[in-house]
């Protein structure tokens, strides 16, 4: 909203009219997970996944994706939640468009699109949810519960697949 | 100085880029040829007259210190051509530097839309001026009997306005010309005022006038007029003495009108201004420019196009087996052959259109050899061989950097100085060949020297010294083995920093970018006699033949060109050699992997066949547990997040649409190289 006014366009703007946003939720276990719909390109059911030798642990392989590879993230273990290691059970791939082109994540459970407004985003509480919060950019309390849970945490999709790493960690740290 | 330019200009320049581009191409070998052959008047005459579309382009466009440049090259060749200037070394080298200006100055145009502004080139103009006018002294007295506009002091194009002026004035009194009745008159009015010219001079003329008094319309008319082969004579019908200066037809005068009268006449769109390309028009009838992403993306769809044809292919084959219909099977069966053939025809059409010959990069080694053998006080001869051999755009863009390099290599390292050729009872001047040619669907670029030849065992000692081997090791070792140790990283860091070669590329970039591009180089070398450097190259990079192969429930793909023999897999022919295996083989030994070891995969327990694998300089084995036959393939990236993997070269998609890994045998083998040296 700062930028708004930096514009000069806050006294334009009716003031019901509020910065709305849509994300795409999922479950990561038990974690209620946003992306900016913006960044996201399919949800697709689990595909085959070729593995590739000799990559990181967190790269599950890549997939066909209408006559392009896509490689295949596992995203619980590139932020090292738990559970990790259960990928049969899970169904959905979301496909994200990032600065590495596109990637797929295996996610557990597609909950739905929320609309969320740019005021409702907090700071992400440091280290109590497991996800280290560089990766994050922010969280929503909802009023209603989603998938048993009201706290919503709003992923960062440009520092979690950045071009270069290094430039990345550097800054993170 | 930054140059702007609106939509349509933008068009025209980018035109002048690409044609400007093409014409320093070929001018670099031409000048070369000239040195060699300096009074080649057929040699002037294509060099002068690259010089002057050059010049006619950037005077519509503006490009002040490129007009400059290039009038004033323009003008030594005009001399050169006429007689009036020997060629000589010295001055070769001031035009080369004048021409590596034009060329940079043409790289920052298109790259930033900036030239050199007039200061940044006084040097250089300078020294071009004082070249052109150092043979002007002894001509003086000549040019003032036939009161000859002197072509020669072109920053200053003022001052030719009031010259020509004068010569005109002079002449008006004397003739009287009269033109055939289709003349423009506003030509007629220049060639009034430019009498002793033709119609290339004249226009000349008119580029080096200062943009806003530059009629780009006459300008474009009288490229026409080139266009059309025509000259002065040809516009005139009778040329008489005047008998009285009763009507004399001031051209200063005229000039000015005339320039609005003809705008209004004939608005010619400025998007369709012809380039002064007068030679070229015949020739520009039958080809087209096509942007290259467009080649591109029809290179992708036949690609899917190709995807498509192997699915229905398999599609059809399960169909065979339960349908009872056995005529539609058939028929389907033969339309699908036709498709097949189209396709392959199309798939093959398509590729060639991303070939180019390999002139374009072969023709700027004769200047790179040229300035090298200068610099080092060496003589050598460069023999260009198969420069037509045709190879996909994309590997003929990465290949220059590798040639350059291997050349310089060449320079530096191989050819010994004159005193000690002499002394060997060699020729005097060395010579470098450098060829290509289609061999089956691979290219085979190399560079042959008649140098000194490599030291085996030297560099087996300086291999040591780095710790690359052992000593051990070095014992073992083949020549040829030892040759292809200085393709290893860190292997031509040399300490003595030679200004040719040490570039901080080494030789294990030029492998590198060879193998990048899924090729094979070699060296092979006679002391004394010479080296010669081997690159096999594919034809093509997006479609390949593979063999398809299965480890455990994985299937891979094996380029099938590094694929030399496939044998049966017989336990009793494995051996256990210290840390590795080797396979025996017809007398020859193999170093033996299980494909899953070399991925750290699980599987490799039912192997049933060995596929004995080229690596560049070796051939080793490797074992697989399936054989699923031949495929041609589509390389696809495997995407910017897994472009570095070892040992996969990218991915495919297969007829049922399945991702198919591409290996990469050789990059696999390689962070394992350093132990097998020796041992291979």
């Amino acid at each position: 909203m700062k930028e708004m006014e930096v514009l000069g366009l806050s006294e334009i703007q009716p003031e019901d009219i509020k910065e709305e946003k849509r994300v795409i939720a999922f479950l990561l276990n038990e974690e209620l997970i946003g992306i900016n719909i913006k960044n996201i390109i399919k949800i697709t059911k689990k595909l085959d996944i070729t593995p590739v030798p000799k990559t990181a642990e967190h790269i599950m392989g890549v997939m066909n994706l209408r006559g392009n590879i896509v490689p295949v993230v596992n995203i619980k273990k590139m932020l090292d939640l738990p559970n990790a290691d259960n990928v049969d059970e899970q169904e959905f791939i979301l496909i994200i468009d990032t600065e590495l082109g596109n990637i797929g994540l295996m996610i557990d459970k597609v909950v739905g699109a929320i609309t969320i407004e740019d005021e409702e985003i907090q700071p992400a509480p440091i280290n109590s949810i497991g996800i280290d919060s560089r990766y994050i950019t922010g969280v929503i309390v909802t009023d209603e519960e989603i998938g048993n849970k009201n706290l919503l945490i709003l992923l960062d999709i440009d520092k979690l697949f950045h071009k270069n790493e290094e430039e990345t960690e550097a800054r993170a740290s | 100085m930054h140059m702007e330019f609106t939509e349509d200009m933008q068009e025209i320049l980018d035109e002048f880029i690409q044609e400007a581009e093409e014409i320093i191409e070929n001018l670099d070998q031409e000048l070369i040829e000239l040195e060699n052959n300096p009074t080649d008047t057929e040699l002037l005459n294509q060099i002068f007259r690259g010089m002057h579309t050059l010049k006619g382009g950037a005077g519509f466009l503006g490009l002040e210190s490129i007009i400059n440049l290039a009038h004033v090259i323009e003008s030594i060749f005009d001399k050169l051509r006429n007689g009036e200037m020997q060629l000589d070394s010295n001055k070769m080298d001031i035009i080369l530097e004048g021409i590596d200006i034009i060329k940079n100055s043409i790289e920052t145009l298109k790259s930033s839309n900036e030239i050199p502004d007039m200061e940044d080139i006084a040097d250089i103009m300078t020294k071009l001026n004082d070249l052109l006018e150092g043979k002007e002294v002894e001509t003086a007295t000549m040019q003032e009997n036939v009161t000859e506009v002197p072509q020669s002091d072109a920053p200053e194009a003022n001052d030719q306005v009031p010259a020509a002026d004068n010569t005109d004035d002079k002449e008006s009194e004397e003739y009287e010309i009269i033109f055939h009745e289709d003349v423009d008159p506003a030509i007629q009015n220049l060639i009034r005022r430019y009498p002793d010219k033709n119609i290339t001079e004249i226009l000349d003329e008119l580029i080096l006038l200062p943009p806003e008094e530059r009629d780009m319309d006459l300008i474009m008319k009288l490229d026409e007029l080139i266009a059309q082969n025509k000259d002065v004579d040809d516009l005139i019908k009778e040329k008489r003495k005047k008998e009285t200066a009763s009507a004399p037809e001031p051209a200063p005068a005229q000039e000015p009108t005339s320039k609005p009268a003809v705008a209004e006449q004939k608005p010619t769109p400025k998007k369709e201004a012809p380039k002064p390309a007068p030679k070229k028009k015949k020739e520009e009838s039958e080809t087209i420019r096509i942007d290259i992403d467009r080649v591109s993306t029809l290179m992708n769809l036949v690609g899917e196009l190709v995807l498509d044809r192997n699915r229905i292919v398999k599609l059809t084959s399960r169909f065979q087996g339960n349908c009872d219909d056995i005529e539609a099977i058939e028929e389907l069966n033969e339309a699908i052959a036709g498709m097949s053939r189209s396709v392959s025809d199309l798939q093959e059409v398509v590729m060639k259109l991303r070939m180019q010959p390999v002139k374009r990069i072969f023709s700027k080694f004769p200047r790179i050899v040229r300035d090298l053998a200068k610099k080092v006080g060496k003589k050598i001869n460069l023999e260009l061989e198969g420069e037509d051999t045709e190879i996909d755009r994309s590997i003929l863009n990465q290949l220059e950097d590798p040639l350059i390099h291997l050349v310089r290599n060449s320079i530096d390292h191989g050819i010994e100085p004159p005193e000690e050729r002499i002394a060997k009872d060699k020729p005097e001047a060395g010579t470098i060949v450098l060829s290509a040619l289609q061999e089956g669907d691979r290219i085979i670029v190399s560079i042959e020297d008649d140098g000194r030849g490599i030291d085996a065992e030297k560099v087996k000692k300086k291999a040591i010294e780095r710790g690359l081997i052992t000593p051990e090791q070095a014992e073992q070792m083949s020549d040829k083995e030892a040759y292809e140790l200085i393709f290893l990283p860190g292997f031509s860091t040399v300490d003595k920093v030679s200004d040719l070669s040490g570039r901080g590329v080494g030789m294990d970039v030029v492998a590198n970018v060879i193998h990048s591009l899924r090729g094979a180089i070699e060296i092979d070398s006679e002391p004394g006699e010479g080296t010669k450097i081997t690159m096999k190259l594919p034809l093509t990079v997006a479609i390949i033949r593979t063999l398809m192969v299965g480890v455990g429930d994985r299937i891979f793909a094996i380029p099938l060109f590094s694929v030399v023999e496939i044998i049966k897999y017989r336990p009793e022919d494995i051996k256990d050699v210290g840390t590795y295996k080797s396979l025996m083989l017809r007398d020859e030994v193999y170093l033996f992997f299980h494909l899953n070891e070399l991925f750290d995969m699980e599987g490799g327990h039912e192997n049933k066949f060995v596929i004995i694998i080229n690596i560049g300089e070796k051939n080793i084995a490797v074992a697989v547990d399936d054989l699923y036959g031949e495929e041609e393939i589509v390389i696809k990236p495997l995407g910017e997040m897994l472009k570095d993997v070892e040992g996969i070269a990218g991915a495919t998609i297969t007829g049922d649409g399945k991702v198919v890994l591409i290996l990469d045998i050789k990059s696999l083998i390689n962070d394992k190289r350093n132990d097998l040296i020796g041992v291979i």
